[in-house]
């Protein structure tokens, strides 16, 4: 659409998905509003449901990563469970040794040891990518496969570092400004960020406030707690906190629906209208905001609404991807690497590009993974993650995000649907340990066989045949 | 010294079972241009099959001859269920659909066997051998496997040497098109191929199982070092594989035995990244750089 004249004719919607910069304005739109309405859930459902939810973030954060990976890029990766491993230990060690000592002054800050384990995905990442760039196919997943048997055994090579075969546990960080808001404050704060997202006013009150409140649940809460907590009046009262936090979570889960709703991060989430912050502010209940503190911090809560926010910032970063350039540029390499070539396109670039963005996506999910575990230990990034892993977006769809959504909800769910039945019936054990995987084993093939596009891509097809177009289930 | 040596001859047997497996995964490559990376799911289906023939009748020979036919017929099986089923132009769907067969025939062993590790009773004792004043690294048992091996590979150079059916693969695997020209019926050699490969992969779970246990997850180790074996030795060279199958055994023998066992996996992660690096299409490769 170079010419000035199809531009004018375009419709409303041609010009949103032509240029750029509309482009990402909607995709923050679709996001944001995707998090509001998962905050809304996660404050509204059932503790339980909330560490389901957790979890089917976490997963989907990978998953990402995966759908670019295998579904644009075309390489079957089985790292990306040891990627997530590189994440979840690079967190764990940051948090570890930062927490104890501060670096230039700087206190420890959980969005930091994400950040670094973000780092150390993209670290890992290039070097395994520029080594998958050179193979094709098999080879590309018979040598992802060794890393996923091998980058879990690495922890037994370093015992007093890494933890050996126990792993490390790790103290997860609530953030302290969440106990630290008062009724006053917390009120004050949910219209100060819409309006002015540098101001620490709110959790600064609340941290003088006192402890003995309710938690707020939001990354920017997260930062700021932290800035709170740098506050010698503070810091005492932050470290209370972190044993306490422990404690309560046993006696949670009769109090419901008392936390406060955020809005999105402003500094983070720009295009999110403050009239739908406005709007849904009166979902708030008021009569959550209780004086004792123990109604209030629920950490299924708080791990589902860290883990909602990454997973919609890494879901905003890759409908930015794939719906731009790049993603044409994968695809264009992935369908016919000479062709990609001839254009001018790298086709080892693109593919280490791939493999770069999808081992970053990983490295996030791990250190979620982490922080929603409170440790990290070769077997929770065994073969059978990376394998779950690929089922997710095989059934889910891989070549589009719904489908790693789908897939990240299917590898939560079905589990938990087989435990039922079996509860119902009285299988054994044995039978019903097993039930999940065999499923999915029989579910890959069959769907690789009859439906290569998985559920969202079988649904496109079918759209699209009663429009009267044709498209392959994987473009 | 006498460690190095110790260490080399306790490789042996190990790498018996690696050259095992790759031979299987070799076949595979040359029969369907796939790595099948639900061959040591089927070889330890078949091993459980064999270990159940076992403690039900005492007699090794026939739980190895059970083994074997049960390999024969999974690869049928996984053959005509799911390999010719994919399109050829889907190869990532291939390498998921066998990532699939590999996770259900995992889920299947537990739910007929159980995962606890089950240990393999050996035929012959498995204690070292006393000879010349000291004791070897060496049982009856080893050499049994080094025995079982080499009549296993000899039988296969053969195979695919001395008799037509050889011939039609070896053509099949080579030029698929020119053999189908030929006369050469060269769907049916595919089977053959995954048959065989098949049976290969269930003699080399059979012969592993009494030095390790068996649980459902024990072989995922081994579809790693196979296939660095395998890879090395170029995925289409029977002798490459048998050749780097041993080879790996030894290295990661030798790094077990003067480091930790659990440097091995790194070990062969760290052998396959240098040689898709250096020389990606293996030692013993007949075929040129690919494109892109």
């Amino acid at each position: 659409m170079s010419n000035l004249t199809d531009v004018k004719n375009m419709s409303n919607a041609q010009k949103l998905r032509t240029f750029p910069g509309n482009r990402i304005v909607w995709h923050a739109v679709i996001v944001g509003v995707v998090w509001l309405l998962l905050l809304l859930l996660n404050n509204n459902i059932d503790p339980l449901y909330s560490s389901y939810l957790a979890l089917v973030a976490m997963y989907a954060t990978a998953m990402f990563g995966m759908t670019i990976l295998v579904g644009f890029s075309g390489q079957v990766s089985l790292g990306n469970g040891a990627l997530m491993a590189v994440g979840g230990y690079v967190f764990a060690l940051t948090s570890m040794n930062w927490q104890t000592v501060p670096i230039f002054g700087w206190e420890w800050n959980a969005v930091w040891s994400m950040v670094f384990a973000g780092l150390g995905g993209i670290l890992i990442g290039g070097i395994v990518g520029g080594l998958a760039a050179r193979l094709k196919g098999p080879y590309l997943a018979g040598l992802t496969l060794g890393l996923a048997v091998g980058v879990p055994a690495i922890t037994n090579r370093f015992p007093e570092l890494l933890g050996g075969e126990n792993g490390l546990m790790l103290t997860v960080p609530y953030p302290a400004g969440g106990y630290a808001a008062s009724e006053i404050a917390g009120g004050a704060e949910s219209g100060a960020e819409t309006s002015d997202p540098n101001s620490d006013a709110g959790s600064d009150a609340g941290a003088a406030a006192g402890e003995d409140q309710y938690a707020e649940l939001d990354l920017s809460e997260f930062d700021q707690g932290v800035d709170a907590s740098t506050d010698p009046n503070a810091t005492p009262a932050t470290e209370d906190l972190l044993t306490e936090g422990d404690l309560l979570t046993l006696d949670d889960f009769s109090n419901g629906g008392d936390l406060g709703l955020e809005s999105a991060d402003p500094a983070v989430e720009p295009s999110v209208d403050p009239s739908v912050d406005a709007g849904l502010e009166p979902g708030q209940d008021p009569s959550g905001i209780t004086d004792s503190f123990d109604t209030g911090f629920i950490i299924e809560r708080w791990q589902a609404s860290m883990a909602i926010a990454v997973a919609c910032l890494v879901a905003f970063a890759a409908l930015n991807l794939i719906r731009g350039r790049q993603g044409r540029v994968w695809k264009a390499v992935r369908d016919d690497p000479i062709a990609a070539a001839v254009v001018g396109i790298s086709p080892s670039g693109s593919k280490v590009s791939a493999f770069v963005v999808s081992s970053l996506f990983a490295a996030l999910a791990g250190a979620v993974f982490a922080q929603i575990l409170s440790f990290v230990g070769p077997g929770a990034f065994s073969l059978g993650l990376s394998l779950s892993l690929l089922v997710g977006i095989v059934l889910g769809g891989r070549s589009s995000l719904l489908g790693a959504i789908l897939g990240a909800l299917i590898i939560v769910w079905l589990p938990e649907l087989v435990d039922g039945l079996a509860g119902d019936r009285g299988w054994p054990d044995q039978i019903t340990n097993n039930a999940p995987n065999l499923l999915y084993g029989l579910l890959v093939v069959a769907v690789v066989l009859a439906a290569p596009g998985g559920i969202t891509g079988t649904v496109r097809s079918w759209i699209d045949k009663s429009r009267g177009k044709s498209r392959s289930p994987l473009s | 010294m006498t460690n190095f040596i110790d260490f080399l001859l306790g490789g042996f047997s190990n790498g018996a079972v690696i050259a095992l497996m790759a031979l299987a995964l070799v076949m595979v490559w040359r029969s369907t241009r796939m790595v099948n990376f639900a061959q040591v799911g089927q070889a330890m289906f078949t091993t459980y099959i064999a270990l159940t023939v076992q403690q039900s009748t005492g007699n090794w020979l026939l739980a190895l001859a059970v083994a074997m036919g049960a390999g024969l017929i999974l690869g049928i099986v996984v053959f005509f269920l799911v390999i010719r089923p994919v399109k050829n132009s889907d190869t990532t769907g291939a390498i998921i659909a066998t990532f699939g067969v590999l996770i259900a025939l995992q889920a299947g062993a537990g739910m007929v066997w159980g995962g606890d590790p089950e240990g393999f009773i050996p035929p012959v004792s498995n204690a070292g051998l006393e000879f010349a004043g000291r004791i070897w690294p060496v049982s009856l048992y080893d050499i049994l496997v080094w025995v079982v091996t080499a009549a296993l590979v000899i039988g296969l150079t053969l195979l695919f040497t001395k008799t037509s059916l050889g011939l039609s693969m070896r053509a099949s695997a080579f030029n698929p098109e020119v053999a189908r020209l030929s006369g050469v019926r060269v769907n049916r050699m595919l089977i053959t191929g995954w048959a065989i490969a098949g049976a290969t992969g269930a003699v080399g779970g059979v012969l592993i199982a009494p030095v390790s246990t068996i649980s459902p997850n024990s072989f995922d180790i081994l579809l790693v070092f196979a296939f660095t074996a395998a890879v090395i030795g170029g995925l289409d060279s029977l002798v490459g594989a048998v050749t780097f199958g041993i080879g790996t055994g030894l290295v990661i023998s030798l790094v077990s035995g003067y480091t930790d066992a659990s440097n091995a996996p790194v070990v062969a992660l760290v052998l396959l990244a240098l040689n898709l690096l250096l020389k990606p299409d293996g030692v013993f490769s007949h075929h040129g750089s690919r494109s892109v």
